[in-house]
């Protein structure tokens, strides 16, 4: 199995079950006339055939968001465009923010999962887990997102414990001319993206980029609209054939905004607890090469070093963070074997100064360290019939010393419509600085005055996982496709809150108030098991059907020398039990799209979620060929609904958007 | 929480609608291909198939002078009549360009390029050992072709369709090929 971005295919079986149906048009093949050969070989073409049938010999349950669902799906963000695979939880917590989980664990930073854009992770090693309000990108010039449900820590190492989602960008190659798009709407309330692309007949492409987007709140029934949020963001790639053989990759990006939040601060003096509203100050940048070199018989190398900057000033905490990032890659192609070894290093010193005196990370500076090593082998028992995976990710971190990830998978094609697959794998998910170093005082009541105090003691351990997962592929007939994968997760170590001694009071100016402390543990355990199905369905050639519907069920309780009495209900009750998805997708004549989307997402009792299903619309008409009308409109079922808890106050209701927008592509 | 029974019935009310929207639209939904200008890989390989004649010498055969250039297709065809329209009109030496389709490496005596379409990787090397009496020039996008002695193999370059030519390979049957193609090739295989 090879699970390394330029590997996995980029399309979906749908894409197959489509194309098979459609008769060349031999019209067309005219233009093609009278190319050289060197001309043919620059011919851009809608790949057929190979990204299908690799998927289809995908050991994991592996799902591809393409370039097409995200632009007629109207999505505005990343963690929006998530919504189109299954088995993704994604809720939106007001304007700015996000949770996301896979196969259960949502959270607002989404603790086990691992993103990586273009190969270079956004997982906060502080927080363990991805700020969503500052990845993006412009969607336009994503090629394809490709989630992977389960653990991928084999090739991801630490942190892909339910999930990786791998943002993957177009090449400089696919994104010559210009592109202006720019809109408004009610929820959305002004954008604005500009690229513009190209290059030269020597294998040099580039591209620039700048997009900048205001956000208005959403619905608060307590009128604390705080959650209006402004960002720009600029970038560049550049992709440079050098030679037959040798290709190198620049990239960067750069962004700033300001985002509305509503922060409870605990302080040890009156008022003792405040829901502070103020503007965190978000901003960083990166920049990313990557050498590729393609060695003899369809082996290669490829080796990346990125640096990452993050920035960010909230009411109530800090965090300024460098990361240096090396990856080496070796992919060898042997006669019925593929073999992948690689290597990687990842400093990342960070400056955490303290804001509110309750709320500090001791040291307040500190560098996180990651070195791995892994080699995966895929190899052809029977040669197009069976094949076995195996492999092991080593990985030293500066938080818990060694741990190990080891994974096989096997895969059967009984034909070439359909496969099996099994796989059992396991991952951990390393220590952050909350549960290491976090000195955490907040009030737990006022009258009488009660404060919990939460710290690491320095033992806090890796949370593990070993997942069995199976799957079933199939093309059921030229418009019929169907994906069904099933999990049982086995965690241990998960993180609980244990009470470290006595309670003990002590007088704050006059008033006593008693202290609760407690540390951070690994006091419990547990299983979830759920399956995912992902019918599709292309009844004729210009409507496309594709349905996602997903069942989770999680058992989870704390070890015997634990105390903690609330982590397990919480974990359990903030992601959705079932979900369903009906994307809709027509072509109504050569100028006009449209797209349906109905949602249904289960209730999360923690957070007083109730169930919900709502539905988005999309239109769009090209009048010309070089300008695109769109009218997208979000959350359609109804005036507001919660998808999700976390701030303080009232929930915040999620409103219905309606956006237009013009985009002008050449 | 909604029970499954209330969840299905709003899938059925789902389907209706689409249903409903589809009936209705028919009339307007037609030249879909109109929307979609990039080509798919097969007409650009098809076009390919069309020109790599001209870069290669065969062997002198009696008779040759005379018969069509057949541009054969063994196994699963993915061209369709792509292939038929990309040959039309075209001559190679004064003699005529025709696809063929053939089922069987022995049927592959008149033809003087064979593109291998799907067939098993185990069925792959008694193929292309059975193909090389015929001196015809193979060709496929199979994964893993000109490494197991296929001459030339389509790879896709991202979105673009490029080749690997197994120089090696053809060389052992006698054909020459010209230089031009060996630099637009994305990678020659030479003999070790």
């Amino acid at each position: 199995m090879l699970f390394r971005t330029r590997f996995i295919p980029s399309f979906l079986l749908f894409a197959v079950a489509a194309s098979a149906q459609q008769q060349p048009d031999a019209a067309s093949q005219g233009r093609l006339k009278g190319l050289s050969l060197e001309e043919l070989g620059n011919v851009e073409v809608t790949t057929v055939s190979k990204g299908p049938v690799k998927l289809s010999q995908t050991s994991a349950a592996i799902y591809v968001i393409t370039q097409e669902d995200i632009r007629r799906s109207g999505v505005r963000s990343l963690p929006e465009a998530l919504r189109l695979a299954p088995g993704v939880d994604v809720a939106q917590i007001d304007s700015v923010k996000w949770a996301v989980g896979i196969r259960g664990f949502q959270s607002r930073l989404s603790r086990d999962i691992l993103v990586l854009i273009d190969g270079r992770s956004v997982y906060s090693p502080l927080f363990h887990g991805v700020y969503w309000e500052v990845q993006d990108t412009l969607l336009e010039d994503i090629d394809r997102i490709e989630v992977i449900r389960g653990p991928g820590g084999v090739i991801w190492g630490a942190n892909a414990v339910n999930g990786v989602i791998n943002i993957i960008t177009k090449s400089a190659k696919d994104t010559k001319g210009t592109l202006v798009s720019a809109g408004g709407g009610n929820a959305d309330q002004g954008f604005l993206d500009f690229r513009q692309g190209g290059g030269n007949n020597d294998g040099f492409s580039y591209r620039v980029y700048g997009k900048g987007v205001d956000d208005g709140p959403e619905y608060h029934s307590d009128h604390q609209q705080f959650d209006d949020w402004r960002r720009a963001q600029g970038g560049f790639r550049t992709d440079w054939d050098v030679n037959t053989n040798n290709s190198l990759t620049i990239q960067g990006d750069i962004y700033n905004g300001v985002s509305g939040e509503n922060v409870k601060v605990s302080t040890l003096t009156p008022p003792y607890l405040a829901n502070v509203e103020a503007n965190a100050q978000l901003s960083g940048g990166n920049i990313l090469t990557r050498w590729q070199r393609k060695l003899k018989d369809g082996s290669d190398i490829q080796l990346t070093g990125y640096y990452d900057r993050v920035n960010r000033l909230q009411a109530n905490q800090a965090e300024y963070r460098d990361t240096f990032d090396v990856d080496f890659v070796h992919h060898l192609m042997l006669r019925r074997q593929n073999f992948i070894w690689g290597l990687g290093a990842r400093l990342s010193p960070a400056k955490v100064p303290t804001i509110i005196p309750t709320y500090f990370f001791t040291p307040d500076e500190r560098t996180d360290q990651v070195y791995t090593a892994y080699a995966q082998d895929d190899f052809a028992l029977v040669p197009d019939k069976f094949t076995i995976t195996a492999g092991a990710k080593v990985l030293h971190s500066s938080f818990t010393g060694f741990d190990v990830e080891p994974g096989v998978r096997a895969l059967w094609t009984p034909t070439a419509r359909s496969s099996f697959w099994a796989a059992v794998t396991r991952a951990v998910r390393t220590p952050s600085d909350t549960e290491d170093t976090l000195n955490n005082t907040s009030v737990v009541s006022t009258a009488p005055l009660v404060y919990s105090v939460t710290q690491g003691d320095g033992r806090f351990t890796s949370e593990t996982l070993i997942g069995y997962e199976a799957g079933y592929r199939s093309l059921i007939s030229k418009t019929v496709s169907l994906d069904i994968a099933a999990f049982f997760n086995s965690y241990d170590h998960l993180q609980s809150l244990e009470p470290a001694g006595a309670p003990f009071s002590e007088d704050l100016a006059g008033t006593t108030a008693l202290f609760y402390p407690y540390i951070n543990a690994n006091g419990i355990k547990g299983t979830t098991a759920g399956t995912e199905i992902t019918p599709s369905w292309r009844p004729v050639s210009w409507w496309r059907l594709q349905g996602s519907f997903s069942l989770l069920h999680m058992d989870l309780r704390t070890i015997p020398s634990s105390q903690d009495a609330t982590t397990v209900f919480t974990d359990e009750n903030s992601s959705p039990h079932h979900q369903a998805r009906i994307q809709s997708y027509f072509n109504l004549g050569r100028n006009l799209d449209f797209s349906l989307t109905w949602r249904y997402v289960g209730a999360l009792p923690y957070y007083l979620v109730s169930g919900y299903e709502t539905g988005d619309a999309r239109l769009a008409w090209r009048p010309k060929r070089h300008i695109e009308f769109a009218l997208t409109g979000q959350n359609l079922v109804q005036p507001r609904h919660f998808e999700y808890g976390g701030d303080p106050g009232a929930l915040v209701g999620i409103r219905r958007g309606i956006l237009a927008s013009l985009t002008f592509r050449k | 929480m909604h029970s499954p029974n209330a969840v299905l019935r709003r899938l059925k009310q789902l389907l209706y609608f689409a249903v409903a929207v589809t009936a209705f639209v028919v009339p307007e939904a037609h030249d879909l291909h109109a929307q979609t200008p990039k080509p798919t890989e097969y007409e650009v390989e098809a076009a390919y198939l069309s020109n790599f004649g001209r870069f290669v010498e065969w062997p002198a055969r009696a008779g040759a002078a005379t018969e069509p250039f057949n541009v054969c297709v063994l196994g699963a065809d993915p061209f369709g009549p792509l292939l038929d329209a990309a040959l039309k009109g075209e001559t190679i030496a004064g003699a005529p360009m025709a696809a063929k389709r053939i089922s069987k490496p022995e049927e592959a005596a008149s033809c003087r390029i064979v593109f291998v379409g799907s067939v098993k990787d185990s069925q792959l090397n008694g193929i292309l050992q059975s193909l090389r009496v015929s001196n015809a020039l193979t060709v496929s996008d199979m994964s893993g072709f000109s490494r197991r002695g296929g001459m030339i193999q389509f790879v896709l370059d991202g979105n673009r369709v490029r080749f690997e030519i197994n120089l090696a390979a053809v060389q052992r049957t006698g054909l020459t090929v010209s230089s031009e193609l060996l630099k637009v090739a994305q990678a020659v295989r030479r003999a070790p």
